[in-house]
């Protein structure tokens, strides 16, 4: 369980994180998204112990990861970016040195379990510097592992892993992610949207929204625009076909966009479809294609950092889509 | 303590593989060796002469051995640096500094396990000069308590050196730039007897001895900071005093918390 309550970080009197809140639940991987210097890697500093926050509060496995920063240290396994690793020891030697500073008890044979579950047992006795970019990752992993924590934190675990590799670690922070509370950064957002359950998007020092992937898609698709595609049999049709529209209650204006047009409703509580689909019948048209316009992270991420944080989300920060609200 | 145990045989074991650590050991023990070589050679002619002249036959003394410790403590400037560099300046640019700090570790654990890891390995290579001692006891009798003291001494300035430079390894991630600085530092505490002399030197004649003055201040306090004259006219000479073990053991203690305090504040300002 990881608590955050108005986390504020300055360096030198600028602030990187602008008082966030948010929380990530055991038995579920929450997914910290946000382009670079949005404050991610600033934010799992502080959670991990290695920068004091500025202002606020954060516990980790009810820990306060101020006052009681061992204690932290000892229920988070973390990941640094880029994975830093000594290049110069073997994987087992690695895990051993830093299972000895935890004070595991049995580190080779622990050390052993936690190489077998990333897959790389057979490399244990390579020095690290020959291991792939992918087997470096695992690595890492295991490092994580290594204590059994209740908190696993990792920043942007993905970059740099062939597809193949990016396909094995999702699915195993998604098996992580069954036991332990999981918190990983990631800018790709259809990792996000396989892998979290919910997510936090920061902008700036800031959330501009989080929840649930999927009720985040369904905030932003009520009142989305709609999509009608006609048999087109000529320009002048298209072009009445879209002033005809325009003019109905429901409906705020209607572009032409290729041989589609897309309609925007007059409210946001409004799903214009049926009563399109009516008119164009009405009017003898063939309909070929309406839907909604697909909402994926992807357009809600472009919508929420494009604007200023307090008009952008659909569910105004730092309010909380809940899951199954 | 746990964790000082764990970074220390980690750090010890790597010295054993690093070419630097073996350099340094094999260009110390040539110089010393070729010190021994020469002095004994200049020694046995110098008896033999004396012997021809029918005066008593001198033998090796304890001069050697004093000239062995005094050459290493002198060779500090470079063996402390080259020792220290990487020790933290490297973690700091590979990044697993990061990981380290985020174990249930304090800083000081981590700061003291590497010292005392340069420390020993700088133990073992003093140790391995003791040969001298043994090979001197073939031409005469060593005198062993000065052969103790000055061990005793260059063991102490050793560890101070090298938790000097550690300072310099945690304050750049530019190992060469923290052995340049390192070396420089070493050399100016080494050299500040020679500073003391030039002042004493500067405060005007005929005033009665122990008046002082802003020249015989200066001259006291650079006599004082200096790691020689703790060393030469103690030490080597036979004589234990506690307050040069303790200028050695304070300074030890000083460079390490400082070293703990800037990887903390490096840390906190990134």
């Amino acid at each position: 369980m990881i608590e955050v309550e108005n986390l504020v970080k300055q360096y030198a009197g600028v602030p990187a994180v602008k008082g966030i809140s948010f929380r990530a639940e055991p038995g579920h991987v929450t997914g910290f998204l946000g382009p670079n210097g949005a404050g991610k890697t600033t934010t799992m500093r502080m959670l991990t112990g290695y920068l004091p926050p500025t202002a606020g509060k954060a516990t980790v496995a009810g820990f306060d990861v101020f006052n009681d920063s061992i204690k932290v240290r000892e229920s988070v396994g973390y990941l640094p970016e880029n994975v830093p690793l000594y290049r110069d020891m073997t994987a087992r030697a690695y895990l051993e040195y830093l299972g000895e500073i935890r004070g595991i008890k049995n580190v080779r044979g622990r050390a052993d379990e936690v190489l077998d579950r990333v897959g790389l047992l057979k490399r244990a006795t390579s020095p690290i510097r020959n291991l792939s970019k992918g087997m470096r990752q695992r690595v890492g992993l295991a490092s994580v592992l290594l204590h059994n924590p209740p908190v696993i934190i990792l920043d942007e675990p993905t970059i740099g892993l062939d597809p193949i590799q990016v396909g094995e670690l999702r699915d195993l922070i998604r098996e992580l992610g069954k036991e332990h509370t999981v918190l990983f950064s990631t800018h790709i957002l259809s990792e996000a949207e396989e892998v979290c359950d919910r997510v936090v998007i920061l902008n700036r020092g800031e959330v501009v929204i989080q929840g649930n992937p999927t009720e985040l898609r369904s905030a932003l698709e009520a009142g989305g625009r709609v999509l009608i595609r006609l048999e087109r049999e000529s320009d002048q049709m298209l072009e009445a076909a879209r002033l005809t529209l325009e003019k109905m209650p429901e409906i705020s204006h209607v572009e032409l966009q290729g041989d589609a047009l897309i309609a925007t409703p007059a409210s946001a509580d409004i799903d214009p479809r049926p009563s399109i689909a009516r008119t164009v019948i009405e009017n003898g048209w063939d309909l070929v294609e309406l839907r909604a316009r697909a909402v994926d992270l992807e357009a809600i991420f472009l919508e929420v950092t494009r604007q200023p944080a307090a008009a952008a989300a659909p569910v105004p920060p730092p309010a909380t889509v809940e899951e199954g609200a | 303590m746990r964790s000082i145990w764990a970074v220390y045989k980690r750090e010890l074991a790597l010295f054993f593989r690093s070419p630097i650590a073996y350099i340094v050991a094999t260009s110390v023990l040539l110089f010393v060796g070729l010190l021994f070589t020469a002095i004994t050679i200049s020694e046995v002619q110098a008896a033999l002469q004396a012997a021809q002249q029918g005066a008593p036959g001198g033998g090796a003394t304890a001069t050697q051995l004093l000239n062995a410790t005094s050459l290493i403590t002198f060779l500090m400037f470079l063996i402390a640096p080259l020792l220290t560099m990487s020790l933290i300046a490297q973690e700091n640019r590979e990044g697993t500094l990061e990981v380290l700090m985020t174990l249930p570790m304090n800083e000081s654990a981590f700061i003291i396990g590497k010292f005392l890891a340069a420390w020993t390995y700088f133990t073992i290579l003093l140790l391995v000069t003791l040969v001298q001692v043994w090979l001197a006891s073939w031409m005469g009798v060593p005198d062993y308590g000065v052969v103790f003291s000055s061990y005793l001494g260059a063991w102490l300035y050793g560890g101070a050196a090298l938790a000097i430079c550690l300072i310099w390894s945690a304050v750049t991630e530019e190992q060469v730039v923290a052995a340049f600085l390192g070396s420089v530092t070493i050399l100016v505490l080494y050299l500040s007897d020679a500073f003391a002399i030039y002042f004493e030197s500067l405060s005007p004649a005929g005033l009665e001895t122990g008046a002082s003055n802003a020249f015989t201040l200066l001259a006291a306090f650079f006599r004082e900071i200096s790691l020689n004259t703790h060393f030469q006219a103690s030490f080597a000479s036979g004589i234990l005093q506690a307050e040069d073990a303790l200028y050695y053991g304070a300074l030890i203690v000083a460079a390490l918390f400082i070293t703990t305090r800037i990887v903390e504040i490096r840390r906190w300002r990134d």
